[in-house]
């Protein structure tokens, strides 16, 4: 308060008495105030109560069938993500983003979602991990498919359930979708960044993991008949990005993708008037509305390839075109066979 | 080739960095003189003030006659909405003045130093997260003065090849949130219009910092294209919080007129197209040619300069505020509200107006 001490003093004690009583701000009254003493109490403890509930439904049903039905540690999962959410909400302008604009607190809160929807909806089987380096730069080339990109979301998953020292995944994204309202904040806010070689080499100088897919909208705009056939891999710019920058490419082979949205057809002039890549039709979309944006379980498999050594060329190897175009049909390839070899392992589309 | 500058004049030194300027070179050279066409805010004893206009072909005559060997041409207008003829003929004539001054036989101009800014780059979402300097194309039609800073560059250029004797620097300055600026001004709304669904990273420079890398371009020799901007980014929604107002997404983000009439209507500000265009995609400079060519570097973070702007605002800077403190912060910001609304006469007695 900007009164001076002196005014105060010698003003009349009357006034002063008038205007303590006229002070216009008041502390808000609690939320629950006129609520009884029982129910305040019960409000308090619900999270509590119902976990509790859980347990013993859980324990029940456990003696009753014999199976585990209800798994806590999920449960515990689903807890976190409230909590975490809370947390967020209160610590106010205290964080820091990277330069990229990334926000790896942010980004961990909704981990636990993505873990539900990686074991226990898309049961994702992941192998090679080890393939992975736990430090230092990489390049992560896969497979893009099924009209949203679930597999990006799936593979940066897959680090932190698999791996046994997490890392987060930068991925690169068509810089169409960074002109998007609420896309741009949110694909920026978690880490990706525009498709851009200067944005690619600047990640991998700071020893970032990064994701990249070459077939970009060609692959998740695909009709759903050349499902697992893999669309051009670009100019092959990837592949000079990592021989200049000295990061090994490791070939990703993602399998269960193309199953979650079947696009039957692209309705073309509508997304050219939108100003979208392709706007699909679905069995569900966009017959069902939203409903139809919910993806179909299919039974996913993750590969990770042998690393390919690219950082043993010289920097002025990347400007050769034979040696970039042989490399990346090279990682091409692997993808490819990769591909072909998971979808024999699974034994159908939903299991 | 003298190696000190000797007698140097500033163009545009009444603004407050203008004067910054002039008060740190003051000392530092023997010879100083400013023009400009307002008066200087506060005097300066060591410098002999000019009233010129850059827009009339005089000043070269004065560049001349003083014999003067070190410019500093800051007269350059960014911050401004309207497209108007004296932006430009500010903008692009003055600099074509000043810089006629400075060529011919009988010209004994050395160094030349020039305020561009980072509203250059122009944001848009196929751009990559950084600007680096040679990243100014012709392909895109920014905004004017965008358009302004372009065209202003390529007269300097021009006159940086045809001059290999004279050593050119040109500072492209951040965005700065100082003074009377435009996005100072919007970022202390109490409710911020912002982009629906947009928020965009954020890169300031302190007025200091500006006035700084200026001087070290005048007494050192650096020629050359420099961005000059804070490290690190702060979210737009994040400086509006630091601020103590509250983002409201409601402006439209395509069709970047309607924003700025809708914007202008709301709050009576006029955002410049190019500080629009930030605003929606965000701007990034990459200053690893300033740290590595000066061996210096801005000392405001970005974080930095928005936590002393919101102190110059007397907000206080709440590191996180607890539920508890949530109220005290409102507490807050209604008092200095009422206080900036009914100055700080009324303000000592707001606490007692209602029973």
């Amino acid at each position: 308060m900007s009164a001076k001490p002196a005014d105060v003093m010698t003003e009349p004690k009357k006034q002063l008495k008038r205007r303590s009583r006229k002070a216009d701000i008041t502390a808000p009254a609690p939320a629950e105030f006129g609520l009884p003493k029982a129910v305040r109490r019960l409000r308090r403890k619900a999270p509590a109560y119902a976990m509790q509930g859980l347990v013993e439904l859980s324990t029940r049903l456990r003696e009753a069938t014999g199976h585990e039905i209800i798994d806590l540690n999920r449960v515990m999962g689903l807890a976190q993500f409230a909590y975490q959410q809370r947390e967020l909400a209160h610590r106010g302008t205290a964080y820091a983003v990277d330069d990229f604009g990334f926000d790896p607190q942010w980004t961990e809160s909704f981990l636990s979602v993505f873990k539900v929807l990686y074991r226990d909806y898309w049961r994702v089987e992941t192998t090679g991990i080890e393939n992975v380096p736990a430090t230092g730069r990489a390049l992560l080339v896969a497979n893009h498919a099924g009209v949203l990109p679930w597999d990006g979301t799936m593979i940066k998953t897959a680090m932190f359930v698999e791996h046994p020292q997490p890392r987060h995944v930068r991925a690169l994204v068509a810089s169409l979708f960074m002109g998007m309202p609420v896309l741009s904040w949110f694909l920026r806010r978690t880490g990706q960044t525009v498709g851009h070689p200067d944005d690619t080499r600047r990640l991998l100088e700071r020893d970032e993991l990064v994701l990249v897919f070459p077939e970009g909208v060609k692959g998740t705009g695909k009709p759903f008949k050349d499902r697992y056939r893999l669309r051009r891999f670009g100019r092959g710019g990837f592949v000079s990005t990592a021989i200049r920058a000295g990061a090994p490419i490791i070939p990703v082979s993602v399998v269960g993708s193309e199953e979650i949205y079947p696009m039957l057809a692209d309705l073309a002039p509508v997304a050219r008037a939108l100003g979208m890549p392709y706007v699909p039709v679905t069995p569900f979309w966009p017959w069902l509305g939203p409903l139809g944006l919910l993806p179909l379980p299919s039974k996913w498999r993750i590969e990770f390839h042998e690393p390919i050594h690219v950082e043993e060329y010289l920097p002025e190897a990347a400007d050769d075109r034979n040696l970039v175009m042989a490399l990346a049909d090279e990682v091409r390839e692997t993808i490819q066979k990769g591909v072909y070899e998971n979808l024999k392992r699974r034994r159908s589309v939903f299991t | 080739m003298i190696s000190s500058p000797n007698r140097v004049l500033i163009t545009g030194v009444s603004n407050p960095l203008g004067a910054e300027v002039a008060r740190r070179l003051a000392p530092q050279v023997p010879h100083l003189f400013g023009c400009d066409v307002a008066d200087p805010v506060s005097a300066l004893e060591e410098m002999d003030f000019v009233h010129a206009d850059t827009r009339h072909a005089v000043i070269a005559k004065l560049i001349r006659q003083l014999s003067i060997d070190t410019v500093v041409h800051m007269a350059v207008t960014v911050d401004s909405a309207r497209e108007d003829r004296a932006t430009h003929e500010t903008n692009v004539i003055g600099t074509m003045n000043v810089i006629t001054g400075c060529t011919g036989p009988s010209s004994r101009v050395e160094r030349l130093v020039v305020k561009s800014s980072q509203a250059i780059y122009d944001a848009g979402p196929t751009d990559p997260s950084f600007f680096s300097e040679d990243m100014v194309g012709p392909e895109r039609q920014g905004s004017f003065i965008t358009r302004d800073l372009r065209e202003l560059e390529q007269l300097v250029g021009e006159f940086t090849l045809r001059n290999s004797g004279c050593d050119v620097t040109v500072l492209r300055l951040g965005y700065r949130v100082a003074e009377e600026s435009t996005l100072a001004k919007y970022l202390s709304l109490p409710i911020v219009p912002t982009f629906a669904g947009f928020d965009p990273r954020l890169q300031l420079l302190h007025d200091e910092d500006a006035a700084e890398a200026i001087v070290r371009s005048v007494i050192g020799r650096h020629p050359g294209v420099f961005n000059v901007a804070g490290s690190g980014v702060v979210l737009v929604s994040q400086a509006i919080a630091i601020m103590g107002g509250r983002p409201a997404p409601v402006l439209l983000p395509y069709g970047r007129w309607t924003a700025r009439f809708g914007l202008r209507a709301m709050t009576g500000i006029s955002l410049p197209g190019h500080l629009a265009d930030v605003l929606a995609f965000g701007s990034v400079a990459d200053c690893a040619r300033l740290a590595e060519e000066f061996g210096w570097g801005p000392a405001y973070s970005t974080r930095a300069v928005m936590d002393s702007f919101a102190r110059g605002k007397e907000a206080e800077v709440i590191e996180a505020p607890s539920p508890t403190q949530e109220y005290e912060l409102q507490v807050f910001l209604q008092r200095r509200r009422r206080q900036e609304l009914r100055g700080q006469s009324a303000a000592s007695t707001s606490l007692v107006t209602r029973r």
